[in-house]
């Protein structure tokens, strides 16, 4: 009997709480998917790179298992109040308590099997897709192969329903405590709204706003970890004292008989609007955090998957490059390794000079956007202590300017496919990386390169924003290329062996070549050469590409994966972080527009058409939609353009920095569409109900 | 038929069924009167009598499946959806027994939402709903919300509410059914004096007796059709208590459900 109890009603909370499922079985499905990135990586296998996905995704689902737990929670309890009379009649005809807090167990659990089951079906086919997606990045063909794993799915089921059972476990204890008249009373309990101190409250919301222009105005210029714990705590209390301030601030405008409040439907939207953010002013804030996470997210996402779509193959030009910082390397132990990995190949071995000034470096530094102000002092010149020790210790660049000869340059180009450049023997070039190009035009203005007579100066025949791996191998950010002559009065700074590999180009030749290095150099930071203390790599910060060797077939991939470590989690994030919170949003609406359907029942008894009460259905849906939304993108609007204006600035990929942003908005707007769309029909369907 | 100064509101040959083809129920069969302009007339019936279905298709709430119902020239069983609703917020207002107030608007907020819905100015809206609240004694409850106030009070500002824009009818649907018997006393004195003093016409149904002998006319309703009328005229409000009373009898006692 209760089992037949149970069944049914798990049937009708189905077709109320619909958004509920659906969003479950996506979490479910996405758990799953996202999870056998963890248990069943056959990429990770193939990069020898650290578990870093594993550690992201393991980071990334411990942060979802928490906001699920919390949707649960919330959902479980925000059924148990909406039933509690029923409950409260089945005890008034005896059922015991016990009883019927398992038939109320039994139906959530049945619900919750339903939207397992439903979401594992969907994320065995989601993770097909996902590896999919995953192997067409780092170029790799794969076959549709549909799998079950056993770990995953356990993994998924741990998640899940330890979720399900501690939300149940606190039901229970909820369902104790409970009377009878408890229980019928609990319905009504929050529907009588108490307006306390609202004028005193008021002050919240300008209080809100100063904070938010606050931070907008210094977030940039937080560098001390207790100012960001400051502010970040401030950023958390503005959160949630904004909806006691705005439901305060409307309420007093309601009160002062506002003009707006005598215009058509206005009085019953401002009040909905109020008294729903007045009660629901903790949800709404977490809310709105959850968007500005999921915002964040998604743009962190979308910066490296730009990066990795505009940046990468431009990353690494030659098919091989070796560095040495021994100027008399002869290369030959990397030449062997690549003989016996290759069929062919043309090398080129050559240096780069260096003339012992640092001019160059200088300007670069005192110039460049990256390190804005930092190597200058307050009249605007340059800091030549700072300067020094951080050439000397701290190196982003080499100690001294980095030169190359025009033949060895051209040389280069050629294998590259570039034209050849001319000059003539009073010029120099500026071989830059293309994201410098426009920070470096006044360079020349500055710069004293001179000839091979060290007395004469030359001239700037051009600054060319080619590709040209500059991670350090051809200088770090900037070479300067002069006519061979003028080298004679240098001396090689460090030895480059470029390399065209011919036929067969071998996934694991990086590996092969990393091994040729002792244990834990990489960087080769020796100090024989005093001066070149090792590889520099320039001013890229965010994603830095500096090794020693380069084989550009391995290290596509590896980086295209590496990135993925960190797009994949990001999105997943954003993901059900979107999901979790719109799903709220629904379920609050639409058990409302059931529960309050007489408003509207009255509202066309005092003469408003259909029409009218459709309209005003949807602004009520637009306000309480938009309002965490827009809160979201007012605060998370700072942080992602302070941080993609970095991201643009230090990896150059080519775009505005506010487009990240845009996207995401767009993306996130996108699910947010369609949950409004699913709820405007079903709150429009409730409400009509009755009148059909 | 012609308008005349009696015949504010016409109810002609109205008729509603129910059901299909094959199980037709009347609720209101081929029901015929009318109100005069400033009366106070009450519906009497025993549950399943169609009083409610009659006042509902009154209030244009409902459709009638024959017959015509005239407001002065308009007959309301010809307009179309939308022009039902202008209709509705220019011309009736309405109580009913659980009084229908929006629980997320204060008691003052009730009244003025339904001017606001009018399109009226808001200095109108304030003197108005000023007037009305002082006319109906909630003007120390105009800033409580409905579930801070008694049902008596509830149901006054229902009427405030119906009266504010000064409906051609007041339709009230067994408006003391949720009261007590002082507060249904306070309300029914209150629809007497708004009917004497603002001339308000006001159509109630109701199965209470006392609550009936308020109204100047009664109209009794059996099976969907008219089948008794009593007029006031008059007589002190016990004596015409005593004829519904005695016509009730004449039911079977159905409607005995004297205070």
């Amino acid at each position: 009997m209760f089992a037949k109890l149970a069944f049914r009603n798990m049937k009708r909370s189905a077709r109320d709480y619909l958004v509920y499922i659906l969003t479950m079985t996506i979490i479910t499905a996405l758990i799953y998917a996202f999870g056998s990135l963890i248990f069943q990586n056959e990429l990770a296998d193939l990069f020898d790179l650290e578990p870093l996905m594993d550690i992201m995704l393991i980071l990334a689902t411990v942060f979802i298992v928490i906001i699920v737990a919390w949707l649960i929670n919330y959902m479980v309890r925000f059924m148990l109040e909406k039933r509690s009379s029923e409950f409260g009649i089945y005890l008034l005809l005896g059922m015991k308590k016990k009883t019927v807090s398992r038939l109320y167990i039994r139906e959530n659990l049945l619900l919750g099997c339903l939207s397992f089951c439903c979401g594992i079906l969907l994320g065995i086919l989601l993770q097909q897709v996902l590896v999919s997606v995953m192997y067409s990045m780092v170029r790799m063909e794969y076959h549709l192969h549909i799998t079950f794993h056993y770990k995953t799915f356990l993994m998924t089921a741990l998640c899940y329903f330890g979720c399900y059972l501690l939300a149940l476990t606190r039901c229970r204890h909820k369902f104790r405590k409970m009377n009878i008249h408890a229980l019928m009373e609990a319905r009504r309990r929050n529907e009588n709204i108490r307006e306390k101190h609202e004028k005193g409250k008021r002050i919240l919301l300008p209080l809100s706003m100063i904070f938010i222009l606050l931070f907008w105005s210094i977030f940039g210029r937080l560098d001390s970890t207790v100012e960001v714990m400051i502010f970040l705590v401030g950023l958390v209390l503005t959160i949630y004292l904004f909806y006691t301030g705005l439901s305060a601030w409307t309420i007093c405008y309601i009160r002062k008989k506002g003009n707006a409040v005598y215009r058509g439907q206005n009085l019953f939207l401002l009040r909905q609007f109020a008294s729903k953010v007045k009660t629901m002013q903790f949800t709404m804030g977490t809310l709105t955090s959850l968007f500005t996470l999921a915002l964040l997210g998604a743009s962190i996402a979308l910066m490296f998957s730009e990066y990795e779509n505009t940046m990468l193959d431009g990353k690494f030009p030659f098919d091989v490059l070796a560095y040495s910082s021994d100027t008399n390397d002869d290369f030959s132990d990397e030449i062997a390794v690549i003989n016996a990995e290759t069929a062919s190949a043309d090398y080129y071995p050559y240096h780069i000079y260096t003339d012992y000034s640092n001019q160059v470096n200088t300007w670069m530094l005192t110039h460049l956007e990256a390190w804005g102000t930092m190597y200058q002092k307050t009249d605007g010149s340059p800091d030549t202590d700072k300067i020094k020790e951080m050439l000397l210790n701290r190196g982003t660049y080499y100690p001294y300017d980095t030169y190359m000869g025009l033949s060895d340059y051209n040389h280069l180009r050629q294998m590259l496919g570039y034209g050849k450049k001319e000059i003539t023997s009073g010029e120099y070039l500026i071989q830059i990386k293309p994201r410098l190009y426009h920070e470096v035009t006044d360079a020349p203005k500055d710069l004293q390169i001179a000839d091979a007579s060290g007395k004469t100066f030359l001239s700037c025949a051009g600054i060319i924003p080619d590709y040209f791996s500059q991670d350090g191998h051809n200088g770090a950010d900037y070479v300067i290329v002069v006519p061979d002559d003028a080298l004679k009065r240098m001396r090689p700074c460090y030895s480059e062996l470029a390399v065209d590999l011919k036929g067969a180009r071998p996934l694991d030749l990086q590996n092969k070549l990393m091994n040729l290095l002792p244990e834990d150099d990489d960087m080769e930071l020796d100090t024989d050469n005093k001066y070149n203390p090792g590889l520099r790599c320039g001013s890229d910060s965010i994603i830095v590409m500096c090794s020693v060797y380069l084989a550009r077939e391995s290290l596509i991939p590896e980086t295209k994966y590496m990135l993925g470590s960190f797009i994949i989690p990001m999105f997943y994030i954003g993901l059900v972080f979107v999901c979790v919170a719109v799903t709220v949003l629904s379920i609050q609406q639409l058990s409302d527009s059931a529960k309050y359907r007489f408003r509207y029942d009255v509202l066309a008894k005092l003469g408003l058409e259909r029409n009218q009460i459709r309209r005003m259905i949807l602004k009520q849906l637009a306000a309480y939609y938009l309002c965490p939304a827009l809160f979201a993108m007012v605060i998370s609007g700072k942080m992602i353009l302070f941080v993609s204006k970095q991201f643009v600035i230090e990896t150059g990929v080519p775009v505005f920095a506010g487009i990240f942003f845009l996207k995401s908005i767009a993306l996130f707007f996108g699910i947010y569409l369609v949950y409004f769309v699913v709820t405007y029909v079903g709150f429009k369907r409730n409400v009509e109900e009755k009148h059909r | 038929m012609a308008q005349t100064a009696n015949n504010y509101i016409r109810v002609c040959n109205v008729e509603k069924y129910y059901g299909n083809e094959s199980n037709v129920t009347k609720a209101v069969d081929d029901v015929s009167f009318h109100v005069d302009k400033g009366e106070f007339i009450g519906v009497m019936g025993a549950s399943g009598s169609g009083k409610t279905t009659l006042l509902n298709m009154m209030a244009t709430i409902d459709r009638v499946t024959a017959g015509h119902i005239y407001y002065e020239n308009t007959d309301i069983t010809e307009l179309s959806e939308n022009a039902l609703s202008e209709f509705r917020r220019k011309n009736l207002g309405f109580v009913f027994q659980d009084y229908n107030l929006l629980d997320t608007l204060t008691i003052e907020e009730n009244i003025i939402l339904a001017q606001t819905l009018q399109g009226q100015k808001k200095k109108d809206i304030n003197e108005r709903c000023g007037s009305i609240l002082r006319l109906l004694g909630i003007e120390d409850i105009r800033d409580k919300f409905p579930y801070q106030v008694s049902g008596g009070q509830k149901q006054r500002c229902a009427c405030a509410r119906a009266l504010v824009s000064h409906p051609k009818l007041l339709l009230a649907d067994e408006p003391t059914g949720a009261l007590d018997s002082r507060a249904a006393q306070t309300l029914l004195e209150t629809f007497t004096r708004l009917n004497r003093e603002l001339a308000a016409t006001i159509l109630m149904v109701t199965h209470d007796a006392f609550s009936a002998s308020y109204c100047k006319r009664i109209l009794f309703l059996k099976d969907g059709k008219i089948f008794h009328e009593l007029i006031r005229g008059e007589k002190k409000r016990n004596l015409f208590l005593q004829e519904i009373l005695d016509v009730l009898s004449l039911t079977g006692g159905e409607m005995s459900d004297v205070c």
